[in-house]
């Protein structure tokens, strides 16, 4: 069992971090306000939401538009003989505009919504069911689906599952949609079991081969482009299927997983090392999936068990993660008081630092931890804040301004430029105007809100000294460069 | 100036930290090489899937011109191997290097069950999997992880934007960059020469232990990753672990760039990406980095459409850039340390498309060059009648060209790395 926080125990820090894994992260006044709330109604506030809160407007293009009417046209035109390369190409093109479109407003939703805690969740199903554009390469299909996991995200974890398993993204990640009667494709099968539900070690080959044949019939219509079942596609037979003989569904495989033990201990510790520690003890694992079970896979209670527990707010766990690129970007946004990134740049930085929403790696989604970081993301980090901070004006000028002739790729270069636009911050609003002179207080105030830990003295110090170096008038460009300085240090990358 | 309690002054630092970088060379456990003497692999991925059969061409075989009369190169232009293969006209660098002796070409490499979604294919490349199977770490990554534990994080060197899948590893190692002089902290205001207050406060932060009440700065300065015996990154704290990699990536891009403003090729290397990006591996290579693998990118070559200028030009690229790296090489003296392999995540079709293109495929061939690889053709040509769903077939495993390198030029157990021995081939 999960122990419960003692309200003693409830304070700036404790609150800090409910906001930094709860949400993406809190400004001072934030925190300060979810400490006042107290541990209960903050808890409550994140995990209580409204059912509407999913009601998100989609982007303007996402919507279904015959796919099977566009592909048809393309493979008349290569039937006949002519360049059907323009056609593919403007498809191409539209999918890769909105998907710069469609990550725009997921970043939008984490940073500005209404319900925070709905989006991490929705990020960490987009983790767990990963699925990639690269395969599915419609746009519309990434949205539908990042819509079913918000619209489940809190609920039931096997409602969800087989929502999934209807999924037209899904479908197409893992070849479900090409299964037939005859030929069982078993890749949705195996990823089902050894990833989504009771982990490796937990089925036979027997088991993949047998619900393999149960989740036949399970089509998408291209011209709708949504799921729809084929019976006369299904495979009626019996099938053994982890000890049990009979004409089961693919509902009835996924209800057997998920009663599965082995599928309270997946998802529990699933959850448990993306909202809280990287290592968990097989103890704290235990205690986690007998809530999973207690509440029979209901996200909602499970999540305030875990968010009011003495577990999630220990000395181990606090301050010891690092950031997801995701996070990085959404809470630095947040503690800068300013925009989010343009579009473009957050892509770009998102591939950089080694996540791109709607494009895990592979089907096993994100490893996170340690993986985040290599020389190369975190020096890339350090320069992204620089960006955030300073604006487009830090960016080397060939890519500022570029020159005509100076570049085969001067189209682009000059749209690009334009596109990543971006006015450095405001300061005035992070450090009030009668401050400036009073260089330790300017540090202390920053530190609070960039740091989790206050720093050591010895750093405070050198914060401070750095900024009278500057003086005697301190300007809005010193007071970005001590900001930027802060932010390029190891400490910052944890939350 | 800064005050007292920031009291680390520069050279000081410098002093330090290069002294720690010594220290690892000369101590080196496992894979670290101190830059001067142990091998060295170059991946070049040709991405978009390279039509392997106009870049090693049947000429002598009726099937290759009957199922591309508008692709075929007549049997008057090819630069011939035997009677029966010859070379693409634009590859006479590789082929003089054929005649030297210091070119191996495997033919007909692939892998069962070819997927042909550049996606999914490029993904079993880099991570040496079965077609079945999805793997995380990329098959340079196994190497680094299992044979270089300890090593300096510039034991890998990948050119690009994105740090490719192959090199992805349970403790993330090497360093990706376009340019050396990006692969640096970029302070607020731009230097003038001089290190601004800015960027010497940015490396006190970054030394590694700056915020451990216990530990003085000096103790842990010289604490890279690579120099902890014993250690591995997983075993670290993650502020621990993040303060070690801030102080690698300090170290790495001193040297880099270090390296970079001091050498220059005096070889003229063609205009184009992947000529840059070969000549700044031959500089990293001249500076002595401790590499073991360096990682470059080729694209462009999903030529579904007109494929008869853009292969020619991807071809003559490839040749060009390649031609001028092996002399550079050749006048560092590196050439004897070098072996460069091609790769592409699949072949083309057989047979053109109506628009003068080709789709994707399967089997093709892998170049391996360097000066101890030995010549000759490897593999056998795949039949151009006998075709798996149009495509040509493989006769050799992708995986057997990588554990030969793997076992023969780093001599690192290649089935630690792979999961399973593959038959070796006599390339090197």
């Amino acid at each position: 069992m999960l122990t419960a926080l003692p309200d003693s125990k409830w304070n700036d820090a404790t609150a800090a971090h409910l906001l930094n894994r709860a949400a993406f992260g809190g400004t001072p006044d934030e925190i300060e306000r979810t400490r006042q709330k107290g541990l209960t109604a903050a808890v409550r506030d994140f995990v209580d939401v409204k059912a509407d809160a999913a009601n998100v407007a989609p982007p303007a293009w996402a919507h279904p538009r015959n796919i099977r009417a566009q592909r048809m046209e393309i493979k008349a035109a290569k039937d006949r003989g002519e360049n059907f390369q323009s056609k593919v190409r403007e498809v191409r093109m539209m999918e890769g505009d909105e998907m710069i479109d469609l990550r725009r407003w997921w970043l939008d939703r984490m940073l500005n919504g209404p319900a925070p805690l709905l989006e991490k969740m929705t990020l960490f199903w987009h983790g767990h069911f990963a699925t990639s554009i690269q395969k599915v390469r419609d746009a519309y299909w990434m949205w539908l689906q990042n819509d079913t996991l918000r619209r489940n995200a809190l609920g039931n974890f096997g409602a969800l599952a087989k929502k999934m398993s209807r999924d037209p993204a899904m479908m197409i990640y893992l070849d479900l949609q090409q299964s037939r009667q005859e030929h069982p494709n078993e890749n949705w099968a195996r990823e089902l079991m050894e990833l989504f539900t009771v982990g490796i070690g937990n089925y036979s080959e027997q088991d993949i081969r047998e619900s393999a044949r149960a989740f036949t019939g399970y089509r998408i219509d291209f011209t709708t482009q949504q799921f729809h079942f084929a019976p006369f596609q299904q495979d009626h037979q019996s099938k053994a299927f982890m000890g049990r003989n009979g004409n089961l569904n693919g509902d009835e495989i996924i209800d057997m997983l998920v009663s599965n033990p082995a599928c309270a201990q997946f998802i529990g510790r699933k959850l448990w090392r993306f909202f809280v520690e990287d290592e968990p003890s097989s103890t704290v694992i235990d205690s986690v999936a007998g809530t999973v079970r207690k509440h029979n896979f209901e996200m909602r209670p499970v999540l305030h068990e875990i968010f009011s527990s003495g577990e999630f707010y220990s000395d181990r766990a606090m301050g010891s993660q690092i950031k997801s690129p995701v996070q990085y970007i959404v809470q630095t946004s947040k503690l800068l008081n300013a925009a989010a990134p343009p579009p473009l740049a957050a892509q770009n930085a998102m591939r950089q630092m080694g996540q791109i929403l709607f494009a895990p790696p592979n089907v096993k989604g994100w490893d996170g931890g340690k993986q985040w970081i290599s020389t190369s993301t975190l020096l890339f980090r350090y320069n992204f804040a620089n960006y955030l901070i300073n604006g487009d004006a830090i960016l080397p000028p060939n890519l500022r301004q570029p020159r005509q002739g100076a570049d085969v790729g001067f189209g682009r270069a000059a749209q690009y430029a334009e596109q990543i636009k971006r006015d450095p911050i405001d300061v005035g609003k992070l450090v009030p105007a009668d401050l400036r002179a009073k260089s330790h207080e300017v540090v202390d105030l920053l530190a609070k809100r960039f740091f989790q830990t206050r720093p050591a003295q010895k750093e405070i110090d050198a914060f401070a000294q750095f900024l009278e170096s500057r003086g005697p008038e301190i300007t809005d460009a010193n007071l970005r460069e001590l900001i930027h300085l802060m932010m390029s240090t190891p400490q910052f990358q944890l939350a | 100036m800064l005050g007292a309690a920031a009291s680390w002054t520069l050279p000081v630092f410098l002093e330090k930290t290069f002294f720690a970088l010594d220290a690892l060379a000369a101590e080196a456990a496992t894979q670290a090489v101190t830059g001067k003497d142990g091998t060295i692999l170059v991946v070049l991925q040709m991405a978009g899937g390279n039509d392997g059969l106009n870049m090693v061409v049947p000429y002598a075989d009726d099937a290759y011109h009957v199922a591309r009369p508008r692709l075929r190169l007549a049997p008057d232009q090819v630069l011939k191997i035997n009677n029966y293969i010859a070379l693409n006209p634009k590859l006479a660098g590789m082929k003089s290097l054929y005649d030297e002796g210091h070119l191996a070409i495997v033919q007909g490499v692939g892998y069962p069950n070819p997927n042909r979604s550049h996606f999914r294919s490029t993904e079993i490349w880099q991570t040496a999997s079965d077609a079945a199977r999805t793997l995380n770490e990329g098959w340079l990554g196994r190497y680094f992880d299992n044979c270089c534990s300890g090593a300096d994080p510039t034991v890998g060197v990948a050119i690009g934007e994105e740090t490719p899948q192959a090199f992805a590893a349970k403790n993330p190692t090497g360093v990706t960059f376009s340019r050396p002089e990006q692969f640096r902290f970029r302070p607020s205001e731009p230097n003038n020469g001089q290190m601004s207050a800015e960027e010497i406060l940015f490396r006190q932060l970054n030394e590694g232990g700056g915020s451990d009440e216990s530990g003085t700065a000096a103790t842990n300065a010289g604490g890279s990753i690579g120099e902890i015996p014993g250690k591995a990154r997983n075993d670290l704290s993650t502020l621990d672990f993040l303060q070690r990699t801030a102080l690698d990536a300090q170290l790495s891009s001193d040297k880099i760039l270090a390296i970079a403003r001091k050498y220059k090729s005096t070889v003229p290397y063609p205009q184009g990406q992947l000529a840059a990006s070969l000549n700044i591996i031959s500089r990293m290579i001249a500076g002595g980095l401790p590499t073991r693998v360096y990682y470059a990118s080729h694209g462009g070559f999903d030529t579904h459409a007109g494929q008869i200028n853009t292969h020619e030009r991807l071809m003559g690229e490839f040749n060009d850039a390649v031609r001028a790296f092996v002399a550079d090489l050749k006048q560092q003296g590196n050439f004897d340390r070098v072996v460069l392999m091609t790769f592409s995540e699949f072949g083309r079709r057989v047979q053109e498309n109506a628009n003068g293109g080709t789709d994707h495929g399967a089997a093709a061939p892998m170049f391996v060059l360097g000066g101890a690889v030995k010549a000759g053709l490897f593999g056998k040509y795949p039949s151009l009648t006998e075709l798996d769903r149009g495509d040509l077939k493989f006769n050799t495993d992708f995986r057997s060209v990588y554990g030969t390198v793997l076992d023969r030029w780093l001599k690192a157990p290649s089935q630690t790395v792979l999961g399973r021995k593959f038959p070796a081939l006599g390339i090197v």
